[in-house]
């Protein structure tokens, strides 16, 4: 079993405080002009990441080349209680590579479409049991791929028929506040209205956190997040 | 006096009482060697059942944990667990979707019971509770129990004590790529089948106690009662309700104890049952093999010995002493025995042939001297003798009467040593006071020979040699057959001798005027036989020599 830390090299309750200075306001007083929301999401707990269990250990599966990626980009950071919003339809892959989806977790817009190419040497299956779009892609060889359109917004589980311990998550967005961290886990939302505001981070172990930024006219502001929000 | 038992009562004693202490002291070591035996044997017996029955468990779990680790791989289930907690966690369930995530966990979850045929299956949630059951006893593991399981294992086995009773769980836990969504659980109910199950896996009897109390018992109610107060520190053995038990514990996990216990005293039992039939079987054995042994022993003994004293009983009712007493050849003590009984009984005979040599040659010596004093009588006790014994022979007298006759004759006159030699030797005609004491003669003669046991035999010959046929003779007038045919014969040979011998008032006369003279009286004075016998005889007795009265009188033959 692979214990991998994703811990803060300063500590874990040390908040990273973005030293975003914000610019003197050059906009006109009267209009209230959209504003981005800049931060960064620290995973303040150890993860445990586990190897698959395999039901079947005779067969051998190349260990991954690649670094894991970072727990951070397993994060969406969006803003809530918003109404639906015309969106751009947008193209995501997610790759079926070691017996697991890559990346792991999505954001998409409502009406976009995500690929889903088997890159493994060996048959893959994509379905899924979620309200938000059920679908099953049914098995397909290395090389073959097969897409699936989203058109309600909410959470999508994504799992495959024949590795059981396979998942995905596609989060459809009907607005275009939302973000994946990058893996230094900055993220920056596009320019939000002015005013009040409640922005989310979820996680799909760690449940989600909801931080109030006010959000001022044309003035970029901030949202930091440690997941899980240490108990006060 | 008490007389001494048998000899064969004394061997058949004897070997009894030594069979029955051999068969005792067998007996006792037995007994008190086969509890020992029989508790060891338990004890490892026990012990071997343990390891028997931890390696079958411990393969059997290692089995069931690879099928639980196998069925826990399951898409659907998995799917639509972590779909049920994440969209419930998002935004919430909408009762529909919720039913239908849960009918697929419910339905995937009987799947899995039915194909693992565990008393119960659950599908926990990540926090531990009951999501779904399945089973047999699914209602005894109703929903949002809580189920401990074991942290950072994948596949875990371990003891559940929920209010409704304890489980054997084994369970693997449903993860992703990343994270546990929750865990699959099999739980085995810890009551009396699992304990019958156990029980006939270990060949023992099995008690299950949770939290020191008794869940399960194969056992009798007060044993395993016993064995719960005892604890966990009874060793290989333990006293319970009045048995002494091997006991073993089999699983000790959490709070639940699995023991597994066989009663010695039972199997000493059953042990000594069997020992005690064998025993009796070799007892009845050897009862019988000594018997018969101590049985031809003693004949061996006896048969001979009776053999023997039958043998000098019948000697010594026949007073025949000659004949040697026959070996037996069944044992050398015997033999030797024999033998000196022999050699005993020839020192006696000769002893005896001494004594009666001794007696022969005083009274020959007395029947000399009486020949000696008279002259004219010289030499006629021993022709009276020969004669005698020709005329007996010839009548056809037996041996042993010819022997009494020869004796007898040759002592007929031996009375007469008390007669004065006045009147033996007178020459003329005797007064009739002389007569009268000549005729007290034969009664003299017989109360010397009285002197003499052996010689009992010949005193009728001595005392009667003078009786007549017609009674008129002397000492007490016998007639005819009343006279012993001994004395009738001595009476006339004596007649006949002193007719031809001379006298000194007269000269001999020939034999035949002698034969006309007994002729003329036979039937009065003589014994007519006899007296023809003579007549017949007569022609040997001058050629034919008597060589047993040659011996008698102690000569030695030509």
């Amino acid at each position: 079993m692979q214990r991998v830390l994703f811990r803060d090299p300063r500590g874990p309750l040390t908040l990273v405080l973005a030293a975003l200075v914000v610019a003197p306001g050059v906009y006109p007083a009267a209009q209230q002009l959209p504003a981005i929301v800049r931060g960064r999401v620290e995973i303040g707990i150890p993860i445990t990441a586990r190897r698959p269990t395999s039901a079947y250990p005779a067969r051998t599966i190349t260990t991954p080349k690649r670094a894991p990626e970072s727990e951070r980009r397993h994060v969406v950071v969006y803003l809530r209680d918003t109404r639906p919003q015309d969106v751009m339809p947008m193209r995501v892959a997610i790759h079926q590579v070691n017996e697991s989806f890559t990346p792991r977790v999505v954001a998409v817009t409502v009406g976009s479409e995500v690929e889903f190419p088997n890159d493994d040497p060996i048959y893959h299956n994509v379905f899924s049991l979620s309200r938000a779009k059920n679908f099953n892609l049914g098995r397909y060889p290395r090389g073959d791929t097969r897409r699936v359109r989203f058109d309600r917004p909410g959470v999508v589980k994504v799992f495959c028929e024949i590795h059981s311990h396979m998942s995905a998550t596609v989060m459809v967005f009907d607005h275009p506040w939302f973000a994946v961290p990058g893996e230094d886990g900055r993220f920056e939302l596009p320019p939000i209205p002015a005013g009040d505001r409640q922005i989310t981070a979820w996680h799909e172990r760690l449940g989600d956190t909801t931080q109030r930024v006010r959000v001022e006219s044309g003035r970029p502001a901030t949202a930091d997040f440690v997941l899980p929000v240490p108990e006060p | 006096m008490r007389r001494p038992p048998r000899l064969v009562a004394r061997t058949l004693a004897v070997t009894f009482v030594t069979v029955a202490i051999i068969l005792s002291v067998v007996f006792i070591v037995l007994m008190v060697d086969a509890r020992g035996r029989v508790r060891a044997s338990e004890v490892e017996q026990l012990s071997v059942a343990e390891k028997v029955f931890t390696a079958l468990e411990a393969r059997r779990q290692q089995e069931q944990l690879a099928a639980i680790a196998t069925v826990a791989e399951n898409p659907t289930l998995k799917a639509a667990l972590d779909t049920y907690f994440t969209e419930s966690s998002f935004t919430g369930l909408p009762a529909e979707q919720e039913l239908a995530l849960r009918n697929t966990v419910t339905v995937e979850a009987e799947k899995l019971a039915a194909l693992t045929g565990a008393d119960v299956l659950a599908i926990l949630d990540p926090t531990g509770r009951i999501f779904v059951s399945a089973g047999p006893l699914q209602d005894r593991w109703p929903g949002s129990e809580r189920i401990a399981i074991p942290a950072g294992l994948s596949t875990f086995q371990d003891i559940a004590v929920l209010p409704q009773g304890a489980f054997r769980i084994s369970g693997s836990v449903l993860s992703l790529v990343d994270r546990d969504i929750g865990a699959l659980v099999v739980g085995t109910s810890l009551d009396a089948n699992y304990a019958r199950e156990l029980s006939n896996l270990a060949s023992a009897d099995i008690v299950i106690t949770v939290n020191g109390a008794v869940a399960a018992s194969t056992a009798p109610d007060e044993v395993a009662a016993d064995l719960v107060s005892a604890g966990s520190d009874a060793g290989e053995t333990a006293t319970l309700s009045g048995e002494e038990y091997a006991v073993r514990t089999l699983v000790r996990s959490g709070p639940a104890r699995i023991y597994t216990l066989a009663s010695i005293d039972a199997a000493a039992r059953t042990a000594t049952r069997d020992a005690l039939t064998a025993l009796a079987t070799v007892a009845f054995g050897a009862f019988v093999l000594a018997g018969l042994g101590s049985l031809w022993l003693a004949q061996t003994l006896t048969d001979p010995i009776d053999r023997l004293s039958g043998e000098i009983a019948m000697m010594t009712a026949s007073r025949d002493l000659r004949r040697p007493l026959p070996l037996t050849g069944t044992s050398r003590e015997l033999d030797s025995l024999a033998e000196a009984f022999n050699d005993l009984v020839q020192g006696l005979t000769a002893a005896e042939a001494d004594t009666r040599a001794a007696y022969l040659g005083a009274i020959r010596a007395l029947a000399a001297t009486l020949d000696a004093r008279d002259p004219y009588t010289a030499g006629h006790s021993e022709r009276v003798s020969a004669m005698s014994v020709l005329i007996g022979r010839h009548m056809q007298l037996g041996d042993a009467e010819l022997d009494v006759l020869r004796l007898g004759a040759l002592l007929h006159d031996i009375g007469k040593i008390g007669l004065s030699d006045e009147i033996l030797r007178k020459p003329g005609p005797l007064t009739p006071e002389e007569y009268e004491q000549l005729k007290r003669h034969p009664g003299q003669g017989a109360r010397i020979l009285r002197q003499v046991p052996f010689l009992a035999p010949h005193i009728p010959i001595v005392e009667l040699h003078h009786e007549r046929p017609d009674g008129r003779g002397y000492p007490f007038g016998l007639r005819g057959d009343e006279i012993p045919v001994a004395a009738r014969i001595v009476h006339v040979a004596d007649a006949f001798d002193a007719i031809t011998s001379a006298r000194a008032y007269r000269p001999a006369r020939g034999t035949a005027e002698a034969i006309a003279e007994l002729q003329r009286f036979a039937g009065t004075e003589f014994d007519p036989a006899s007296v023809e016998a003579l007549e017949t005889v007569l022609p040997l007795s001058t050629t034919t020599p008597e060589p047993a009265l040659q011996e008698l009188l102690g000569r030695q033959l030509a």
